[in-house]
């Protein structure tokens, strides 16, 4: 794929500072690489030159304050905004080399590839067993004791095996808040992605499901390059590798999480993070 | 004018010292709303209370007969309620298997094809399509839809559907242009908007996030209506689907234009018949006051209403129940 001249000198804008020594980067292939992307609501100007890479099978931590910009960028990952119409999105958003941006792109094969969980437990009305087999037939054909197989292997890798094993064929209503989330996780590790996106995915759960879903964040970055969105600045110290801030639509400073919340090397972000603001 | 009522009103409100003006006023008031209410009820069951006080001399001639008898024959003074209420189930059924997908197609491309420029024109003409007074309906049929039946439709479908062998006595017999497919294709048109519309306000009321679930994991569009949409809203969608079915038992004047107007069941489609209200339409300026025909027909309101009020009790409770 040709990037065009004109993505190419907005690649670095001033307003983001890339990781002081590409320490980071160093050690990870980038996953996800965002070159020059902005975004638009109609007139509405919601992300201004983009630029951040989302390094493999790490977690990228996404914070800032409540219409930043943060869960905007995370939409454009797996292309929802093109469920809505006035809504469009120039430059570059590279997946192993591939813009996913560009006109052209199977949005349905890379929503398999790019997996979403969100802020609230989003269950179909179905059995347990059903929401979990939904994303597999989509995208494949297999035989029932294979089936069986990857629904037990996404329900375990979610901690999620033991608490439902007897009522597979239950609704999938009945579980508890913090459940319904680990299904939906598993839901959408059972299609096999390559990154999972996850939009404030504990901020409608109780502390300990929330502590068992960060707990799960760091087994799934074995296999997952992970972007999560978030507004607890705990977590996100807790659970990422990267953490990227965002205010007013920009990407003010990104930096390995240690680093980002002991020595910013911004005044925005340090006035951020000890809550002056946001 | 608005000043001398203000000053006409607040001196004598002030001088009461705000208190409510006292008297007969608010009784009344609800007397009357209370009597609004009720004359609703006494209606409906004064209507009941008519059709089958008119009905019961043919009640008790035939007996519970009159339901499957196939007869009509007023010199001999034979009545029978079977062949109007064939007609009346055909038609109607006909028309949903007609409209039931046709309406699924448009409420899918409101709701989930259509770009918003478009959306919403379309979605006043349907509404304008529900509003068109079924007398127009029956005209079009009759000037249109019929000739093109007999000339077009009827001897393509007896030359394809027709050869094949079940299919075969549904679509034989001489191409009229009327009969029960022309008068289930007219109500297919008139019921579509009704059946449309419920289903677009259901499936706008799915929640976005769980549609957004289902495409995230990687699903067309058509995967998310068939596999999380029509699940999540099926109970609504078929309450909705009755609703067509209880206006398409009742209707007359569209019906009677093209239906052939003959008391006679038959297999084939193409075939004239008749249904109830067609029938009570027809033959009502016919019957002398008292005659056993004036009866039978009463008896026959008696059963349509009787048939469209289990159709729309039944639609209520599932439109509830999905809600």
């Amino acid at each position: 794929m040709e990037p065009d001249a004109n993505h190419r000198s907005r690649a670095m804008p001033d307003s983001a500072i890339p990781a002081a020594d590409g320490a980071l980067s160093a050690a990870a292939r980038a996953m996800i690489s965002i070159r020059g992307l902005d975004f638009h609501y109609g007139d509405h100007h919601a992300l201004r030159g983009i630029s951040l890479d989302f390094p493999a099978r790490q977690v990228t931590g996404m914070i800032g304050p409540s219409g930043c910009g943060k869960s905007t960028l995370l939409r454009i990952l797996n292309r929802m905004y093109d469920l809505y119409p006035g809504q469009r999105a120039t430059g570059e958003v590279l997946l192993d080399g591939e813009n996913i941006i560009a006109p052209g792109t199977d949005v349905n094969r890379l929503r398999s590839r790019v997996g979403m969980v969100f802020q609230k437990p989003t269950p179909f009305p179905m059995s347990i067993r059903d929401n979990i087999a939904f994303g597999i037939k989509l995208h494949e054909r297999i035989s029932r004791s294979e089936m069986d197989g990857r629904i037990e292997d996404a329900l375990r890798r979610v901690a999620l095996w033991t608490e439902v094993k007897d009522r597979l064929r239950a609704g999938a209503g009945a579980l508890s808040g913090g459940q319904q989330q680990r299904l939906c996780i598993a839901r959408t590790i059972a299609t096999r992605p390559e990154v999972i996106l996850l939009d404030e995915p504990t901020s409608a759960l109780d502390p300990i499901s929330t502590a068992r879903i960060e707990e799960l964040l760091d087994e799934l970055k074995q296999d997952f390059t992970i972007a999560i969105v978030t507004h607890n600045l705990q977590q996100a110290a807790r659970c990422a590798d990267q953490v990227a801030f965002f205010f007013m639509g920009e990407l003010v400073e990104v930096d390995r999480a240690d680093r980002m919340f002991t020595t910013p090397r911004l005044k925005r972000t340090q006035d951020y993070i000890t809550g002056r603001f946001g | 004018m608005s000043q001398s009522v203000r000053t006409a009103t607040w001196p004598a409100a002030a001088s009461a010292g705000g208190a409510r003006p006292s008297g007969f006023g608010d009784p009344l008031f609800g007397l009357l709303v209370r009597l609004c209410g009720l004359l609703v009820l006494l209606l409906i069951g004064g209507i009941m209370l008519v059709m089958a006080f008119g009905g019961r001399e043919a009640f008790s001639t035939f007996g519970l007969g009159f339901l499957w008898s196939p007869a009509w024959n007023p010199v001999t003074n034979r009545f029978g309620a079977l062949a109007p209420v064939y007609g009346t189930i055909v038609t109607a059924v006909i028309g949903l298997l007609i409209a039931v997908p046709f309406a699924f197609g448009v409420a899918f491309c409101l709701t989930e094809m259509a770009p918003r420029w478009l959306a919403g024109p379309l979605g006043t003409a349907v509404e304008l399509l529900a509003a068109v007074p079924s007398i127009i309906f029956g005209m079009w049929g009759f000037f249109v839809i019929v000739p093109a039946m007999a000339r077009h439709v009827q001897p393509l479908l007896r030359h394809s559907l027709g050869q094949l062998p079940l299919l075969h006595t549904l679509f034989s017999g001489p191409p009229f242009g009327t009969g029960l497919l022309t008068a289930g294709l007219i109500l297919a048109v008139m019921i579509t908007p009704f059946v449309a519309a419920v289903m677009r306000d259901v499936f706008n009321s799915m929640p976005a996030v769980l549609k957004e679930s289902a495409y995230g994991l990687g699903s067309t569009r058509w995967e998310v209506m068939r596999l999380v949409v029509l699940p999540w809203s099926r109970q609504a969608v078929i309450g909705g689907i009755m609703l067509g079915l209880g206006r398409a038992l009742g209707e007359t004047m569209a019906v009677t234009f093209v239906i052939g107007n003959t008391n006679r069941i038959s297999a084939s489609l193409f075939s004239p018949g008749n249904t109830i209200a067609s029938l009570i339409a027809l033959e009502f300026p016919e019957s002398a006051a008292g005659s056993l025909k004036l009866s039978s027909l009463l008896a026959l309101g008696l059963i349509l209403m009787l048939i469209s009020f289990v159709t729309l009790f039944c639609s209520r409770l599932l439109l509830r129940r999905g809600a």
